[in-house]
């Protein structure tokens, strides 16, 4: 439970403050050794302070606030107006050195009231960006003071920042408009504990929810959950916001059933809200649901007919297990495995015979292999993250000839059997320590880092200093032509008696194509070179008689390259390691490491709930909490426990009732989308609505195949680069895998995807296809035939159709519409001639007659069941039922009507949206 | 819900993350009006231009065999190809350019654009974008910019590429992406465009009738429409989309064939130039923004043959067609024509393939309409056509200029979907002799 603070209000604030009163009230149980420090707004609240102020804990975060450092001010990498800030200052060396440098240094010891800093943002000298400080305020007399004392760096021996300590920890309102004021209190490493409110900054993560101040004082905005987040110094701390949807919360909520760990986590949250999860979903609506998720196939209607006469209480568990097993399940996820460490063809440019498709159809093949057997998550990364081309001991030419196998035309060996996946090392876009560091740290940690690169992250803990070490562990892995193979290669192109002329691509080419020919070729690889030299034992034992600062910078320099630091974690000597990357590999599977396993079960609960459980789902970072940690912990930790099996984290998530609940609302929970009270429809990814389109309208026999084989599925095409049916996955935002972000897989809604649904002739020929559920079910050329052997009944549908296309024609000649008459007028003429034909039918001659249209209801009847089993996964309601029944009245052709019928399914929005 | 990371604490809403409680007034339509309200057109005062055509060489052509011809460069530079005067006194062009030459007065010569990426992914990413690639962020390209910014009609596609582009929406998302044709006209021939064009037999009638069964039978989320973005969006897009399907408007004006001969003569019936007549047509429809892609010019071998036979007959006849053609409709003045392959070709002759290789140190874009002089050559190369001399300017400074025409901040910011804020065009400075 939160404990709400006694502050009612800003007014009250700033009462407190008028009156130096010092700081609130402290939260019970968080009392400490050290006495904390007063705000330095009290501290400074008046003149004659003697004090000194900090240059780290003091001056630099004020500027901060004062919004100097921002991007479209001194935070510029240009700076602005010949004075540069780093951004989100966190550089504490250089923006010390910048305020004092230069030309116009902004400090001024001498005189320290004439100090640029101080006359710029009173605007006492122009200032582009405004005024931003007043005279004889607590800011003014910091900075001023600062100057005063000499404008002193932190220095190395300066306190270490501990940590950031916020209260109250939690924030429920009861009503709109309650407030709580947040205290922080920094913690250095001397022990000195200090209230830095009025220093930090915070930001609110939905201000829909709550709102929060500069001062940081929250004010409940609305129903709904979020957090408050103070930055100060390296310090980033979220503090839960619950603002209850309804009166449904503690003692009042009703009991709902919590089959397993994940409901009660869920509820636990839900409770606190006072949502109510919807009732569970249908049979029909889990079984379409389930399959989209876990195979990425939509169900067939004979496997809808099946699921719902199953009346074994088991058979929900049992199809989960049985859809784990599909083909299905290893196609789509090794496509989403493919999204998320990046394998585009574009990059995949290997400089050798393995060119950018072949590479992307091995890397997938080996994908998918690894998801079929099941290797552990902690292993398959492994697999990949320590991978070198060669195997252990392997000369160039035996590593040659096991390549050279895998693009034989005949009997071609597997590349799936290949024990490690040196291709994510090899890409293009993947070769500096940069992009490797950013690379890494999205595929594999869900981490953005790329903010770091460049300045001190501003919603998360990452700073340059911290980029930098990491991509270290990067350096000695390499790609190219292996060291000492030039000599070999040499020989063996002598020997395929490749022209030396040949260089780049058409070397490449012709390599491929000896290569395809069953000849052994060259390749490139990717390796990682050997340890530097030991460092000088002497130089270890000089250092060690240094003291104090002059060891700490002698040591970086000796040990420069050497090292390497895990994000949040220790440095490691890398340079008596073969491999450096064992380090990151042997942190990631670590117990205690905070993003390995974390990254992995959110982002499969993201796919199964649309929204993760830290969302986006590659962003975990201090300023962005889970909505539900204990469950993002429960899954993390069970995830471990269960040594990484993937296996067991889908079970765990679509057993749930949590995942089996109805889309259907209720007035708790129907506008949350982020505490899962109830299933979330999702537009299905574009793989899977392409391959869905084409099962729906396949022939039953057809679309079994295609669920049981994966020939010419679109969830298991390797290649993202555009090609064959790219234009409808294009349109439908497959991913592009290019920026290091799983937004690269867009599942937003577009114009161009209503207009392939409706128009596109990919979309329509699929319905009309030779062979499709329509073609079987209403033929044409026997619908003609019939209409040849017309009874009387077809003279007056014949007739009924003539008027009907007579209305068009005016219809269309009063639109002027030129092409739509000229069209409507050979249709008329052709339903003429027809009419003319049947009224001279030749009595007595055999035929076979014509359906009647009760005959044609009838069987119209059941195709419109059929229908919507193949495209919703469920029978049409009655009122369904009765509007296509109409709509066959108003056609009067059963083939139209069951066209148009396949058709609008397919747009329903039902279709497009799992749910 | 999370406010996603900015570099600079920027806050951001797009409507697909407003999805949290208490957010159901956030329709997808209020956010589109919101955005609308909010963005302006920057600059409009300047703005000439209200659509833009994009043609795309791509491949790379040659500079020197088309518009910096070196007539005066040694033998292994040179070519085989002579120059011939233009329309504008002291502007020589190459002798396989006549119907271009004979309007130059319509649009302006930017000679010695310089970059670095001589790779054909990266260059054409470069052109397209105005923005040098970089491997944490897919940008935009122009017709996803251009789409976004100036809107259009309700009935059109805003964004159509003939046949298909190498214009991503990038980080704006499959919103902006281009409606590719698929397929170019044929002369004469009745034209059928992907998605636009009925299906065969299919009448309007036809088309109204099933959707008004769409529209009874999509009923199962009615009482969530209000409430999801998704639901909302979907609605929206789908009334669209027929929109478009069922107006005469949309399917005319991809209707080349409605176009009077003597006004489709000159385009001749090549691919090129047919896709030149197309775009006119779109854009006097209304289509804010279409590009043309035209392959082959990656001459690394038999560079002047292909050239003087295949490449340049096609691209002399349609470009000056388009040109002349959108004069005499009236829409020269408001339409901005941007002419580039990703990279120039080398000065030196590769002797080996009597070709030219890659090249992105110096290279040509043509400009025309939306208030750029045209009859101007801007910018010089060297002797041999190797280097720029005087002011190097980027692609990203032809990109700012581009965007100028339109009434488009190049300096705007978007948001990522991760937050980033990052300008349409990063690096650019508009070339203010294009107006002059």
């Amino acid at each position: 439970m939160t404990t709400r603070s006694i502050v009612p209000n800003v007014l009250a604030i700033t009462a407190c403050l008028a009156l130096g009163v010092g700081s609130m009230t402290p939260v019970a149980g968080a009392s400490e050794a050290a006495p904390v420090r007063p705000r330095i707004d009290t501290r400074y609240a008046a003149d004659g302070v003697t004090e000194a102020p900090d240059f780290r804990q003091h001056v630099l975060p004020l500027i901060g606030q004062l919004g100097c450092n921002g991007r479209a001010c001194h935070g510029s990498f240009q700076g602005q107006g010949g004075f540069r800030l780093s951004l989100f200052g966190y550089d504490f060396k250089a923006d010390h050195d910048n305020l004092l440098a230069g030309d116009e240094p902004r400090t001024n010891i001498e005189k320290p009231v004439d100090s640029l800093i101080l006359l710029k943002p009173l605007e006492e000298v122009p200032h582009e960006g405004g005024q931003r400080l007043e005279k004889g305020t607590w800011q003014y007399r910091v900075l001023l003071g600062w100057i005063e004392a000499g404008a002193k760096d932190p220095g190395d021996a300066a306190a270490r920042f501990v940590r950031l300590e916020l209260e109250p920890r939690e924030l429920v309102a009861r009503a709109k408009g309650d407030t709580w004021q947040l205290r922080a209190v920094a913690v250095w490493s001397d022990g000195m504990r200090e209230d830095v409110t009025p220093l930090c900054r915070f930001q609110s993560n939905d201000d829909q929810v709550a709102t929060i101040d500069a001062a940081g004082l929250v004010t409940a905005a609305g129903p709904g959950d979020t957090h408050v987040v103070a930055f100060y110094d390296n310090g980033v701390v979220p503090v839960p916001v619950v603002f209850p949807v309804s009166d449904r919360v503690g003692p009042a909520y009703p009991d709902v059933p919590t089959p397993t760990r994940i409901d009660e986590l869920v509820v636990d949250k839900l409770r606190k809200l006072g949502e109510v999860p919807s009732e569970p979903c249908t049979d029909t609506e889990f079984l379409r649901r389930v399959s989209l998720d876990i195979t990425g196939t939509l169900p067939t209607a004979a496997e809808a007919t099946a699921f719902t006469a199953d009346t074994n209480p088991d058979k929900r568990a049992r199809k989960i297990d049985e859809l784990l097993e599909r083909p299905g399940y290893a196609a789509w996820w090794a496509t989403k495995f493919c999204d998320w460490t990046g394998n585009n063809s574009r990059f995949n440019q290997n400089k050798g015979p393995d060119r950018q498709n072949v590479v992307s159809q091995l890397w997938y093949e080996w994908m998918k292999a690894r998801i079929e057997e099941n290797l552990p998550y902690d292993q398959l990364v492994e697999r990949i993250v320590l991978a070198k081309s060669r195997l252990d001991g392997e000369s160039f030419e035996d590593y040659c000839s096991r390549m050279s196998a895998f693009l034989r035309k005949d009997d071609k060996a597997s590349f799936a059997e290949s024990p490690t996946l040196p291709y994510f090392w090899s890409r293009s876009n993947f070769r500096t320590n940069e992009e490797r560091a950013l690379g890494f740290a999205y595929s594999f940690l869900g981490v953005r880092i790329q903010c770091a690169q460049c300045h001190k992250h501003p919603f998360d803990q990452w700073t340059k200093d911290d980029f930098d070490r990491f991509e270290n562990f990067f350096a000695r892995v390499k790609f190219g032509p292996g060291p000492d193979t030039k000599k070999p290669t040499e020989a063996m192109l002598t020997a395929l008696d490749v022209s030396k002329s040949l260089k780049g691509n058409k070397l490449e080419q012709e390599l491929a194509k000896l290569a395809g020919e069953g000849k052994v070729v060259p390749f490139s690889e990717t390796y990682v070179t050997p340890p530097p030299k030991p460092v000088d034992a002497k130089a270890i034992a000089r250092l060690e008689k240094q003291k104090g600062q002059e060891k700490e910078k002698q040591r970086s320099k000796l040990l420069a390259g050497r090292t390497a630091t895990v994000l949040g974690g220790e440095e490691s000597r890398i340079d008596e390691l073969e491999d450096p990357r064992e380090v990151l590999m042997d942190w990631m599977r670590d117990d205690g490491n905070p993003y390995f396993a974390r990254a992995i079960v959110n982002r499969v609960w993201a796919s199964y709930f649309n929204v993760g459980i830290v969302e986006p789902p590659d962003d975990l970072s201090l300023a962005n909490p889970p909505s539900n940690e204990p469950l993002l912990d429960h899954l993390a930790t069970g995830f471990r426990a269960h040594g990484f099996d993937l296996k067991w984290l889908h079970r765990e998530i679509v057993s749930s009732r949590t995942y089996q609940t109805s889309w259907r609302p209720n007035e708790t929970n129907r506008l949350d989308e982020r505490n899962f009270a109830r299933a979330v429809g999702r537009r299905i990814p574009a793989e899977v609505v392409y391959d869905a389109i084409k099962i729906a309208t396949a022939s039953d026999a057809e679309a079994a195949k295609l669920q049981s084989s994966l020939k010419g599925r679109a969830i298991a095409d390797p290649i993202v680069t555009p090609r064959g049916n790219a234009y409808a996955l294009t349109v439908f935002g497959r991913s592009i895998r290019e920026s290091n972000c799983d937004c690269d897989r867009s599942m937003e809604p577009g114009l161009l995807q209503s207009v392939f649904l409706q128009n596109d002739f990919e979309a329509l020929s699929l319905i009309d296809r030779q062979g499709g559920w329509l073609d079987g079910a209403v033929p044409q050329a026997k619908a003609k035939a019939a209409e040849r052997d017309a009874s009387v009944a077809e003279v007056r549908n014949l007739q009924a159709k003539i008027a009907a296309m007579e209305e068009e024609l005016a219809a269309a000649r009063e639109e002027g519409e030129k092409s739509e008459v000229k069209k409507i007028e050979q249709r008329l003429a052709s339903l003429r001639k027809r009419l003319a034909a049947a009224g001279d039918e030749v009595p007595g001659k055999p035929r076979r007659p014509a359906a009647t249209p009760e005959q044609d209801a009838a069987r119209f009847d059941e195709l419109v069941k059929e229908a919507y089993l193949r495209t919703l996964t469920r029978p049409p309601t009655p009122e369904e039922a009765g509007r296509a029944a109409s709509y066959l009245a108003e056609v009067r052709d059963l083939r139209t009507a069951t066209r148009d019928l396949l058709w609008a399914l397919l747009n329903t929005k039902e279709f497009v949206v799992n749910h | 819900m999370a406010i996603h990371t900015t570099c600079d604490g920027v806050r951001r809403r797009d409507f697909l993350r407003v999805g949290a409680l208490g957010t159901s007034s956030v329709t997808l339509a209020n956010w589109l009006r919101w955005t609308e309200a909010a963005e302006p057109r920057g600059g409009t005062a300047r703005a000439k231009s209200k659509a833009a055509i994009f043609v795309n060489l791509a491949g790379g052509p040659s500079h020197l065999d088309t518009f910096d011809p070196k007539p005066e460069a040694p033998d292994d530079y040179r070519g085989e190809f002579a120059t011939i005067p233009t329309s504008v006194p002291g502007i020589h062009v190459s002798e396989h350019l006549p119907k271009l030459a004979a309007c130059m007065d319509r649009f302006a010569i930017l000679r010695g654009i310089t970059h670095s990426l001589a790779a054909h992914e990266l260059g054409s990413q470069y052109v397209n974008t105005g923005n040098r690639p970089i491997p944490s962020l897919e940008f935009p390209s122009y017709g996803a910019v251009v789409s976004k910014e100036l809107g259009g009609p309700e009935e059109l596609p805003l964004n159509v590429a003939i046949p298909r582009s190498a214009q991503g929406a990038g980080y704006l998302g499959v919103r902006y992406s281009a409606l590719s044709t698929g397929s170019t006209p044929q002369a004469g021939q009745p034209y059928a465009v992907r998605g636009i064009s009925l299906g065969s037999g299919l009448t309007v009638t036809d088309v109204r009738r099933r959707q008004r069964l769409l529209e009874d039978l999509d009923r199962t989320f009615h009482d969530l429409e209000k409430d999801s973005q998704l639901m909302d969006g979907l609605d929206r897009f789908s009334e669209q989309a027929h929109t478009i399907i069922t107006s005469p408007r949309a399917r005319e004006a991809f209707n080349t064939a409605l176009e009077s001969p003597t006004f489709t003569e000159p385009f001749g019936e090549s691919t090129f130039g047919q896709s030149c007549l197309l775009a006119v047509r779109l854009v006097e429809s209304g289509v804010p923004f279409v590009s043309i892609q035209s392959g082959g010019w990656d001459t690394h071998n038999d560079n002047w043959t292909n050239l003087k036979t295949k490449l340049l007959p096609p691209f002399d006849t349609g470009l000056a067609a388009l040109l002349v053609g959108l004069e005499q409709k009236g829409l020269l003045d408001s339409t901005t024509v941007y002419v580039t392959g990703e990279f120039g070709r080398t000065p030196k002759i590769n002797k080996e393939r009597n070709g030219r290789d890659h090249y992105a140190r110096a290279m040509f874009m043509l400009m025309a309409g939306g208030g750029v002089r045209g009859g101007q050559v801007i910018g010089e190369t060297d002797e041999k056509g190797q280097a720029p001399v005087g002011p190097a300017r980027s692609p990203d400074d032809v990109a700012a200029s581009f965007y100028r025409t339109l009434g488009i901040d190049p300096k705007k910011e978007y948001q990522t979907s991760t937050g980033r804020p990052v300008m349409i065009v990063r690096d650019g400075t508009v070339i203010p002799e294009l107006f002059g």
